[in-house]
């Protein structure tokens, strides 16, 4: 067998495994940033939804996405199960593992928007219909051969397809399902509902950073020239001046160098370089990540404003920062690294990729928004309500969706001595 | 009961009347002296007579005569008797608590009341315990420290706390290392300003938007003053006394006086109208126009520069 296929395929299988870890890293920053009553519950359904997620694309979502090269839809190849091997590029099952794992970390952000009040059932039929109706027509568009491709899109790992996707979902579920109890007040200012667990999240981040570098440098697809050092270079660079960016930025306007802000900087930095590190030079990725740590801080300024409560600010760093990464390239994408598209503004290429970088953002994240709006009424109204009664909130989705407790030991105990007797 | 009450309903027509800081205070020491003595006569009524001579001392704010229209309880009693009398000023602290919160002071967080019997103590007491706390000078022993020496007598002998502060100047002048550890029991306070010169207020909560005056604008100004009294064995408990009291080769330093005079005012003009302690420090920057919040600023900026060279004058004297 050709060494380089093979070593194509050993590449991307673990780069696939890294993008999958990236839902350890998840369940730890969705955990620590909510509160200890939903821990258990917010760990276990990232579970639950991932293996649903999976399924689904398997079912339908490759095919909706892969199946063929239509300018709306792709349409074929379900139920995926093809075990030849190629002589070269990808193995189609590792190629299939590779994109399914991306599935299930566009479906974990949006539900980023469900936390601490949808009911469990939300999380499973949203699971089937979004992976099913909503990831893969956008996924298709930029990656499947359709319209946005068409125009040389460039979104090299996903910033539009995986994180705006997921962002626009989890936006359209905060709006439906309304603030938490206890997020606002009369008067209209808002409380800090802290996480339980700041060691968790910044855990959580470290991992999601460790499995981004299967996200962005896998997404070469190939090992040919070693390409993905040089995407891990620019992904390594924009994460760091992320975390320093939101770092610097929440210090100076608020005088407090707030924890979970520097974290979400790192992750915005993150997202901000997933369309373009392919395509940018090193010290650009350092601009694209600063900036990505400075939005993403006015960002969750201006959704606590607004009366959007974003628990794990998924909003923030995965919609308004992914539209920045993905505008980014219109700047900085160079003309030697342009395999997509044109060079950006910066590099002589004038507004035309910026454009098109504009108008991939502005259709992709509008059609995530109004289909996963519509699904989301639809289960509304048909389910009686996507969110838990306000006692069930109260008491917590550990208890009142899975009848147990994530930190048994902290469960309040009825005292037996206090008990009425019944005589 | 019936009595309180209607001095409680009283107190804000007539502080609200109260035309400057100087009346403010002198109004409050009224209130309280008259709450006080119908507090020691129920007491009486119920044990008695006082076993031995006391004094009643004020701390904290009313201490230090700084008290704005709401304000909590800080007290003591010294009483020149043995253990035994104890137990009546106990029950004697614990009616003027109960009296004083009655009539609009709520009653202290910390518990620095004279019914706590860290706070109620004979004389012979009162100067084992202050020696105590300085030789262990730990983060809490020096914060009961700094708290008991913003002190003045309300009603009694006045002799005993002069007594106990010359104790505690003593001590001092044998260990001036103890000044760090003083310095470094207050030299924490959140910033009130930010980099770009903006105003930092509170984030998060019904209080957003407000700036807490007491613990961003005051508070370096008045520890400073604490420990350039504690130096210059300036007895007088209230900021602006102690910064008239500075000997000379402090004038640098008394040049801020000012400054912390107009921030009374500026405390006073706005917060007048709070209903509750809770909102007596906060203010809101929404409602400053632009000029006030440049006065604010400044104001506070001189407190930071003025608690800064305190440090660095009092480490000098101390390392020679």
């Amino acid at each position: 067998m050709d060494p380089i296929f093979l070593m194509n395929n050993v590449w991307i299988m673990v780069s696939g495994v890294l993008v999958f870890l990236m839902l350890g890293g998840f369940i730890l920053l969705e955990a620590g940033s909510t509160r200890m009553k939903n821990a258990g519950h917010i760990a276990g359904k990232t579970v639950f939804t991932v293996g649903i997620t999976s399924l689904v694309f398997w079912a339908v979502g490759w095919g909706f996405i892969y199946g063929s090269e239509g300018t709306l839809i792709g349409f074929g190849d379900f139920f995926f199960g093809d075990a030849t091997t190629m002589g070269e590029g990808l193995a189609g099952s590792t190629d299939f593992f590779f994109q399914m794992a991306f599935a299930c970390i566009a479906m974990t952000v949006a539900f980023g928007g469900f936390a601490e009040r949808a009911k469990l059932s939300a999380y499973v039929v949203f699971a089937v219909l979004f992976s099913a109706l909503v990831y893969p027509v956008v996924a298709h568009w930029i990656w499947g051969g359709g319209w946005l491709a068409d125009h040389g899109k460039q979104d090299f790992a996903g910033s539009t397809v995986v994180h705006l996707t997921g962002a626009m979902a989890a936006l359209a579920a905060t709006i439906i399902l309304k603030p938490r109890i206890g997020k606002y007040n009369k008067n209209g200012s808002s409380n800090d509902i802290a996480g339980h667990n700041q060691v968790y999240t910044a855990l959580g981040v470290l991992i999601l950073w460790i499995g981004w570098f299967g996200f962005n440098a896998g997404s070469t697809l190939e090992v040919a020239d070693a390409f993905f050092g040089y995407v891990a270079l620019n992904t390594q660079l924009a994460a760091g001046a992320g975390a320093i960016g939101a770092m610097l930025i929440v210090w100076a306007v608020t005088g407090k160098a707030d924890v979970p802000t520097t974290l979400n900087g790192a992750l915005a930095g993150l997202v901000a370089i997933t369309a373009s590190c392919a395509f940018v030079e090193p010290w650009a990725a350092v601009v694209i990540g600063f900036i990505g740590g400075l939005i993403v801080f006015l960002s969750m300024k201006f959704f606590d404003k607004a009366k959007i409560d974003d628990p794990i600010f998924a909003l923030s760093v995965h919609g308004t920062v992914g539209v920045w990464g993905t505008l980014s390239n219109g700047l900085f994408a160079t003309p030697e690294l342009a395999s997509v598209g044109r060079p950006g503004l910066f590099y002589g290429g004038g507004f035309e990729q910026l454009g098109v970088q504009i108008m991939g953002v502005v259709t992709s994240g509008l059609y995530a928004f109004v289909v996963a709006f519509i699904l989301l009424k639809i289960m509304d109204k048909v389910m009686g309500g996507l969110r838990v009664s306000e006692e069930e909130e109260i008491v917590g989705l550990d208890l009142s969706e899975h009848g147990s407790y994530g930190y048994p030991e902290n469960l309040p105990q009825t005292d037996k001595n206090t008990k009425a007797t019944g005589a | 009961m019936t009595i309180y009450r209607e001095m409680k309903a009283n107190r804000s027509r007539l502080m609200a009347a109260a035309v400057n800081h100087q009346k403010l205070n002198a109004y409050h020491d009224q209130l309280m002296a008259q709450t006080v003595q119908l507090a020691m006569e129920k007491v009486k009524g119920e044990l008695g007579d006082p076993p031995a001579p006391f004094a009643f001392f004020l701390m904290g704010s009313a201490g230090r005569y700084e008290q704005s229209v709401w304000s909590d309880q800080d007290h003591g009693i010294i009483f020149a008797g043995d253990d035994l009398c104890k137990s009546y000023f106990l029950r004697a602290g614990t009616e003027i608590s109960n009296a004083l919160e009655l009539v609009g002071y709520e009653r202290c967080d910390g518990e620095v009341m004279s019914s706590n019997p860290l706070w109620c103590n004979s004389l012979v007491e009162w100067h084992q315990q202050i020696t105590a706390w300085m030789t262990e000078a730990s983060w809490q022993t020096l914060r009961h420290f700094s708290t008991f020496f913003d002190s003045r007598v309300l009603i009694g002998d006045t002799n005993y706390l002069t007594e106990l502060k010359h104790t505690a100047f003593s001590i001092l002048e044998q260990q001036p290392d103890l000044f760090h550890r003083l310095i470094d029991n207050v030299d924490f306070y959140r910033k009130g300003i930010g980099i770009f010169g903006q105003l930092l207020p509170e984030q998060q909560g019904e209080q957003s938007g407000t700036i807490h005056l007491k613990q961003k604008a005051l508070f370096p100004y008045v520890n400073a003053l604490r420990l350039l009294a504690l130096k210059n064995k300036i007895f007088a408990p209230s900021t602006l006394s102690r910064f008239s009291q500075l000997p000379e080769g402090y004038q640098s330093l008394q040049t801020y006086e000012k400054d912390f005079r107009a921030l009374l005012d500026f405390r006073l003009k706005f917060r007048r109208e709070a209903k509750t302690y809770k909102e007596v420090h906060l203010i809101s920057i929404q409602d400053l126009s632009k000029q006030e919040k440049q006065e604010l600023k400044s104001m506070m900026r001189k407190g930071y520069k003025l608690f800064s060279k305190t440090k660095t004058k009092i480490e000098e004297a101390c390392s020679k």
